[in-house]
């Protein structure tokens, strides 16, 4: 008896491992993928970035592409400045905003999927279109915008024109645009939350705001880490709408100039292939050192 | 009995001040969709932009979408969306699904390694890749091609781990009855595990959809004639040429017919699309 299993063990054996192979199969399409437009580029890119270079012509310059950037090139750090003024006052309103507005729909008996899909139409619109339709509603003197805020008694702002409040223009259009998501996330993930540890509280004699402080928003923490991550890589690398209202110069006084702003407008204007490359190296490297932070914050919260 | 029916009193009375205050901000939320459309089928809104802002048109006319439609660039770009879009599509969800496959029933040398750079793609921001990825398709001649913009897509780092995660839950007594059958391994997955994967193909269409349809920066790249503009692109440049502000009307018609596919696409499979937008949420954690 036992010799037959042995054998037709190690016969299996031998057919587990041929088999291994096709799992290679299984993944080429993906490791295609991975290898011509992740590893190469990434690895390219890192060298380009130590080259001075216009598609044609390549000189090695170590390190001076990232000195000019950091030491030299004031408009980068405008990009900078502008980039991260945007995206920490949007995410800053959108989460506690959102978080706030979703708890509400899921309280609420009646009618949670038709505000679900009210707040949540602006995410799936292209932030290009919407921006189109956003220079007209902040225009100064036709647009819906100042007719409101007038007829309420306040002086109109002249939006897309001063520096200060067009910077704001575009947050008030991101905040728009990704609320939705915060909101469909934030209810997927109260819905997550244990019932019996309301009615716990309850019997305990907790009321609404005391449940609110220390059981929904304790549990709601890797959440808040989770969407603070994406919010700030989706707005760490805003383009389309500023390049749609402000052109390749970021207009008004490239108040909306912003990191891959200056990508795009170097590299691809201006075929400073090494420049752009460095600086799209820095911006990798702040989106993963914000990243870290938030996740370290987040741990120290929980 | 008092008190508690004066409480349910005051519950409800809670729930209808809520109510109304989601409604006020929801239609907030709507409001530029409205104004957009409104704008959109005013005949004199091309002149002057109608002011004071009103919902209903004075002079209600198709005459801006003609317009818009006047000089067939924007059926050209709806074209190279929906062809750079589905092939995107495809191309990305048949990748997903083979890899997260061999990611969960797999055995095989180096899957813990392939499958932390697979994860670690989800990191790398794209501008990062943006000019050496550029000059490869140049050098190749792909530039101003279809190929540029669906060939990339057969990298989804996120659609491979959502697949992952799918066929873990897939019990693995299905995998072993039918090897002792006999199939290959192609076939177990054909005949066995294809069939199941209904749901999480769905969900990978519905997100790589939106993402294919609505991206800007790499089609404003690597296509660079007017033909083979898609809708985002043909509408930033749209947008430059009327940085006046004067064809209000043309430009909302624009706009509107430009949002108009996933808008519907949204409205009919709102359930799904919210259901797969939270499943990403909750697994991103």
């Amino acid at each position: 008896m036992q010799p037959t299993m042995k054998t037709i063990s190690s016969k299996n054996h031998k057919k587990m491992k041929e088999q291994s192979y096709v799992w290679y199969l299984f993944l080429l399409p993906a490791l295609i993928g991975i290898i011509l437009f992740m590893v190469y580029p990434v690895l390219e890119s890192f060298r380009l970035s130590f080259f001075s270079s216009n598609g044609v012509k390549e000189t090695f310059v170590g390190i001076s592409n990232y000195t000019q950037l950091i030491l030299k090139e004031e408009v980068f750090w405008k990009a900078i400045f502008n980039t991260f003024y945007m995206a920490i006052f949007q995410v800053a309103i959108a989460v506690p905003l959102g978080f706030v507005i979703a708890t509400l729909i899921n309280n609420l008996p009646h009618f949670k999927d038709l505000f679900k899909v009210l707040f949540f139409i602006p995410y799936i619109t292209s932030l290009v279109a919407a921006s189109m339709v956003f220079m007209y509603l902040f225009h100064p003197e036709m647009g819906p915008i100042n007719y409101l805020l007038e007829s309420i008694g306040l002086p109109g702002i002249n939006w897309l024109s001063d520096p200060l409040s067009a910077k704001w223009a575009v947050i008030i259009l991101g905040i728009w645009n990704w609320m939705g998501f915060v909101i469909v996330i934030c209810i997927a993930n109260l819905q997550t939350i244990p019932a019996q540890l309301y009615e716990a509280a309850e019997i305990d004699g907790a009321n609404s705001f005391q449940k609110f402080a220390y059981i929904t928003t304790p549990k709601m923490m890797p959440t808040f880490s989770f969407l603070l991550i994406m919010g700030f890589i989706r707005t760490l690398q805003r383009f389309g709408e500023t390049y749609t209202i402000g052109g390749l110069e970021g207009s008004p006084m490239r108040s909306l100039y912003t990191i891959v702003g200056f990508i795009y407008d170097r590299g691809f204007n201006g075929t400073e292939y090494g420049l752009a490359s460095a600086a799209a190296y820095i911006l990798f490297m702040i989106i993963m050192v914000v990243t870290l932070i938030n996740m370290k914050l987040s741990k120290m919260n929980v | 009995m008092t008190s508690y029916s004066n409480k349910w009193k005051k519950k409800k009375l809670s729930n209808m001040i809520i109510t109304a205050v989601l409604l006020v901000a929801g239609l907030l939320m709507v409001a530029p969709f409205i104004y957009m459309i409104s704008v959109s089928l005013e005949r004199t809104a091309n002149l002057i932009p109608p002011f004071p802002p009103r919902i209903i048109p004075e002079d209600l006319s198709s005459f801006n979408y003609m317009l818009a439609f006047e000089s067939g660039e924007i059926i050209t770009a709806y074209l190279n969306s929906f062809i750079t879009t589905s092939g995107g599509v495809i191309l990305g969800v048949i990748t997903s699904l083979l890899g997260g496959y061999a990611f969960s029933k797999g055995n095989f040398k180096g899957k813990k390694v392939i499958f932390v750079i697979v994860l670690s793609t989800m990191m790398i921001p794209f501008q990062t890749r943006l000019i050496p990825m550029h000059r490869m398709f140049y050098n190749f001649g792909l530039t101003n091609t279809y190929w540029a913009i669906i060939l990339p897509r057969m990298l989804d780092g996120f659609g491979i781990l959502l697949c992952k995660q799918f066929f873990d839950q897939l019990p693995n007594s299905l995998r072993e009855a039918a090897q002792i059958d006999g199939g290959t391994e192609l076939n177990i997955f054909r005949r066995v595990f294809l069939p199941l994967t209904g749901p999480i193909t769905a969900t990978l269409v519905i997100l790589s959809f939106m993402a294919c349809w609505n991206d800007f920066l790499w089609p404003l790249i690597a296509l660079t004639k007017n033909s083979l503009q898609t809708i985002p692109v043909y509408m930033s440049s749209f947008a430059t040429q009327d940085s006046n502000g004067y064809l209000a009307g043309l430009t909302m018609a624009t706009a509107t017919l430009s949002i108009l596919p996933i808008v519907l696409v949204f409205l009919a499979l709102q359930k799904y699309i919210i259901e797969s937008i939270a499943l990403s949420g909750i697994k991103g954690e």
